[in-house]
């Protein structure tokens, strides 16, 4: 049945009717009233929520911007970039951030603008340029004579009337600190179009913190760099001394020896100069024969033999040539003994170069003995041990007969009256290991602990440096050698030398 | 509860029994909102419970008939009302679990403050589908009269029982859906 059909109502239902429905419209205007108020409210506050938004997002956009600067300015910071490019890295990164219309780097001395090529402007649009006039502006503007230095970035207004036409800044942002030498930095941004406000000077005061300590770290680079090259120097003075005072003291033993080996050079020398004598003699017993034959035979005469017997006994040529040859030898063999005894002299004083290289340590031994060999008297026996075998290690001939020189002399000095010498060998973990014992004095165990210690001698005044045995410490030492010393008071004492074992036969 | 449910609840009972009755259960319940309802305000749960109350008593009916009815005639029209991407769904045991997925996800956008109910599913086999109904409001009656709304949407056939009600001496309420 459609609506249209509904029989019509009349009186108190009608009126029933119209009561309902007036109910309900009014119902639904206050629902609707409700409704209204609702959006209008939502209104509101989507409104109040946009507006927050938009500054959560401005603020955002500040913040990240300020942490981009802090983060990239840090960075250069902390680069490994020279100290005026990263300076001038700074400017512009803060030039960009505060929207500077110009930055300055300045060096400063007592008060004046050190000319050079550090004091250079940036601006936004063309990077750095030189500009006289603007710094002739900002010369005015900063305490540039104030010796205090600023503890943080300083921000003031300027005065319209000191501006150029050509330059009219609102702003002038500065800061300053220590360089070396006295020297200040400044750091310098004229504004003009934006004025740089409290928030953003905090920022550049954080990120001044980490310049500072950047410039910081970069001179005393500069300084370590410096105190480094010193140090190098001072290393090769050491060691050059260190050179002059291994030759020097190997020069002293030689001087110590040198009254021994002047004796066994005298020696020969002294029995090659009778046998020379006697020679000459027997040269005249031969010019004697010459004149006698001569005579008789220019006068066309033929020697019989009774002349000639006549002759020769009166010169004993038989002896003669005998003893000529006797002579002779003795006189070589007494040169080669100079020779050899030079020989050693020199290979002993030579000082070379430091250079190890295979040395067979009982030839060094042998040759150390020779040198050293009258030092020990008649009373003195000398055992090698070594003189057969082939010990090669790595080493420097010059400075390891120096060393067993040193030993020798010493053991010498302690069995001043007579005693023995042994040169013995052993292997113990491949090392080689040579022991220098003699039958001497022996040390108690305060002298041995001050052994190696340079200029400790127990010699009288001028006899010893001091110097032998430190200097053979230090010679051992570069030969990765290891001393160890066994001694007993009355009974004797052993230097114990281990070597790396190159090669043993 | 949100003013969506009393406008449609107004609807449905306009529908059944006209404009005479609903105004004059508003006058016997004599509400504190007065029955202006609009769908962008919140009223206070009991007021429906009073209505639905004055019903049972003015029609004879039972409460849970009379949840049950309204369950079933609003789930077309809350349907209507859905998020888009919630008109996908074919099946009831998927449109179920979108129900907890996606549908209350978005109502919550809109109504942070919604209480919405919550389904804890039991047991699913490809025709019998077992879940918790969890809310204070305990509608779980007006619950089963959208699930069956939901399957004539679908055009399903199904049966819907509780195994287990608090309106039934339970400790909580179990909804089962079987396919026939």
């Amino acid at each position: 049945m459609s609506s249209n059909d509904k029989p019509a109502l009349v009186g108190e239902e009608l009126e029933k009717r119209i009561a309902v429905l007036e109910r309900k419209v009014s119902r639904e205007k206050k629902a609707r009233n409700i409704a209204e108020n609702k959006l209008e409210q939502y209104s509101l506050e989507i409104y109040k929520t946009n507006e927050s938004l938009k500054e959560a997002l401005a603020s955002s956009t500040k913040k990240q911007k300020e942490l981009e600067y802090l983060g990239c300015a840090s960075s250069n910071v902390a680069s490994e970039l020279k100290l005026n490019e990263m300076i001038s890295n700074v400017i512009d990164l803060t030039g960009r951030f505060c929207m500077a219309d110009f930055g300055f780097y300045l060096v400063v001395k007592k008060g004046s603008i050190i000319q050079g090529d550090l004091n250079t402007s940036w601006c936004p649009s063309g990077g750095e340029q030189n500009n006289d006039t603007l710094m002739e502006f900002i010369r005015g503007l900063l305490p540039l004579d104030n010796v205090d230095l600023l503890n943080s970035w300083v921000a003031l207004d300027i005065d319209p009337n000191i501006c150029k036409p050509e330059h009219t800044f609102e702003q002038v942002c500065f800061t300053n600190f220590s360089l070396a030498a006295d020297k200040v930095g400044w750091l310098v941004l004229l504004n003009n179009h934006n004025v740089v406000d409290f928030d953003i000077l905090s920022v550049l005061n954080t990120a001044r913190g980490h310049l500072l300590s950047g410039v910081r770290r970069r001179l005393t680079d500069v300084r370590i760099l410096k105190r480094n090259v010193q140090l190098q120097e001072s290393l090769e003075k050491l060691e050059k001394t260190r050179r002059q005072l291994i030759q020097s003291e190997k020069m002293a033993s030689l001087g110590q020896l040198a009254a021994g080996v002047a004796h066994e050079i005298n020696n020969p020398i002294a029995f090659i100069r009778s046998n020379m004598e006697v020679l000459q003699e027997y040269l005249g017993d031969y010019k004697q024969l010459h004149e006698d034959l001569k005579k008789i035979t220019y006068g066309n005469k033929a020697v019989s033999s009774n002349e000639y017997q006549v002759i020769f006994d009166k010169v004993d040529l038989d002896y003669i040539e005998e003893d000529s040859v006797d002579l002779l030898q003795s006189n070589i063999e007494g040169l080669i003994r100079v020779r050899d005894i030079v020989d050693n002299l020199k290979s002993f004083s030579h000082s070379g170069n430091e250079e190890l290289v295979p040395v067979s340590i009982n030839a060094c031994v042998e040759a150390s003995l020779k040198v050293t060999g009258n030092v020990f008297k008649y009373e003195h026996q000398i055992d090698n041990q070594i003189g057969e075998l082939s010990l090669t290690i790595l080493g420097n001939l010059g400075q390891l007969q120096q060393v067993f020189v040193n030993l020798f002399v010493n053991a010498a000095y302690a069995m001043e009256g007579g005693g023995k010498l042994t040169i013995s060998h052993s292997s113990v973990d491949e090392r080689i290991v040579i022991h220098v014992s003699d039958t001497g004095q022996g040390m108690d165990k305060e002298t041995i602990n001050k052994l190696f210690t340079p200029f400790f001698t127990t010699k009288p005044v001028g006899v010893g440096t001091g110097l032998g045995l430190s200097v053979s410490y230090a010679i051992l030492e570069a030969h990765d050698a290891q001393v160890t010393v066994d001694s007993d008071v009355g009974v004797g004492t052993t230097f114990n030398l281990s070597f790396p074992a190159l090669t043993q036969q | 509860m949100k003013g969506i449910v009393f406008v449609k609840f107004n609807e449905f009972i306009e529908e059944l029994w006209g404009e005479d009755f609903w105004d004059e259960l508003l006058s016997d319940a004599d509400l504190p909102s007065e029955g202006v309802y609009t769908t962008v305000a919140t009223y206070d749960d009991e007021e429906l419970f009073t209505l639905v109350g004055l019903i049972v008593d003015k029609k004879s009916i039972s409460a849970k008939d009379a949840q049950y009815a309204f369950g079933k005639w609003v789930f077309k029209e809350l349907y209507n009302l859905a998020p888009p991407g919630a008109h996908d769904f074919k099946d009831v045991f998927e449109f179920l679990h979108a129900v907890q997925d996606f549908i209350h996800v978005e109502v919550k956008k809109l109504n942070p403050d919604a209480l919405l109910p919550e389904f804890e599913f039991l047991t699913e086999t490809p025709n019998v589908l077992t879940f918790k109904y969890i809310s204070p409001r305990k509608l779980c009656y007006f619950c089963e009269g959208i699930i069956h709304g939901l399957a004539e949407h679908t055009g399903q056939s199904i049966k819907v029982s509780q195994p287990e009600c608090e309106h039934e001496a339970g400790k909580r309420c179990v909804i089962k859906v079987e396919k026939v």
